[in-house]
């Protein structure tokens, strides 16, 4: 199946490299795609815990905790990394 | 009450079929809104309240104005640089709408202070640069019983979130940790007066009770990639600020 991906936020050009459509095995889980997606980021470099997740518009939780989804062919996958800049 | 022939000259093109009715804009009159801080975003914030006719608003921010705030600190000014913001903030704010009371505070409230301040308000706007901050916000609007709007930036993206603590997650419980906090964050000042007015735009929809505010949701600017998405939030139920309510 597969999936979008959408990150935002803070530090939002490190994940530029990162692909829009994610493939992953059918009835994948979201950890199976933060897996993933970290696998693809710059050596080094990890979503930080407090990135907030949503799948396809829904918040459910951050990357430190978050509840078990599993994600359906075509969902949408977004990632965002909080901003607090005055 | 009704508006005075020169308040309804003032508000004349947000009157009318899609916008305010007068009933509505009487509501702004009668409504009290706590801006804190007036920088990047709540400086747009506090200006467009002023300009609609919120009948008092309450800016709070400390510290001098410095040279790099005036890439985005629209109530500054050259004349400003080195001087204290709130006290000259609030005046611009004054010179823009002879109708709004504007009182200031010259530093960051503290919780206590920020409780009270909430308890005064029918609504906060949240801008400051920390967490810290914005939590301390969100307590003191929650205790106070009002809604929260919470609006933040980082270079070219903006988010921004409203809450009506009880019924919608708040601000804890979409940040049970204080993410860090980065105190030379990059910035477009076309990115946080988008976002601080989109944040005057819900309030003044909430207090004047006009259109359908976007409570339990935050949305999202995007601007560096050019997308804007809306995100359905989810309360803790364990959240040690709303849960119980």
């Amino acid at each position: 199946m597969k999936i979008r991906v959408v990150t935002m936020g803070r530090h939002y050009h490190e994940t530029e490299g990162l692909p829009e459509f994610l493939e992953l095995q059918e009835a994948a889980s979201l950890d199976d795609a933060i897996d993933r997606l970290g696998e693809l980021l710059s050596p080094g470099a990890s979503f930080p815990g407090s990135c907030l997740i949503a799948v396809s518009g829904k918040h459910v939780g951050t990357i430190a905790s978050h509840s078990a989804v599993s994600l359906g062919d075509g969902d949408e996958l977004m990632l965002l990394a909080p901003v607090a800049g005055g | 009450m009704n508006l005075s022939p020169a308040e309804q000259e003032r508000y004349s093109r947000q009157l009318g079929a899609g916008v305010l009715s007068e009933e509505a804009q009487l509501n702004l009159r009668r409504s009290t809104a706590l801006v804190t801080r007036v920088g990047g975003m709540g400086g747009p914030a506090a200006l467009m309240l002023t300009m609609a006719g919120v009948g008092r608003v309450i800016i709070a921010h400390g510290g001098d104005l410095i040279s790099p705030d005036l890439n985005r600190q629209v109530l500054g000014s050259e004349a400003v640089i080195d001087r204290p913001r709130a006290p000259h903030f609030a005046d611009y704010l004054r010179s823009m709408n002879r109708f709004v009371e504007v009182d200031y505070v010259d530093h960051e409230p503290s919780d206590s202070e920020a409780l009270e301040l909430a308890c005064k308000s029918n609504i906060v706007l949240s801008c400051p640069p920390t967490f810290e901050e914005r939590l301390r916000l969100n307590r003191a609007a929650t205790k106070a019983g009002v809604p929260l709007i919470d609006a933040a930036q980082w270079g070219m993206t903006g988010t921004m979130m409203v809450v009506r603590a009880g019924l919608t997650a708040c601000l804890q419980c979409v940040y049970p940790q204080p993410p860090p906090f980065e105190e030379f964050f990059p910035v477009v000042g076309a990115i946080s007066s988008a976002i601080g007015s989109l944040a005057a735009l819900e309030a003044i929809k909430i207090l004047s009770g006009t259109g359908n505010p976007l409570f339990g949701k935050m949305l999202t600017y995007d601007g560096f990639q050019g997308r804007v998405t809306t995100m359905e939030l989810t309360r803790t139920e364990a959240c040690p600020c709303c849960g119980g309510l």
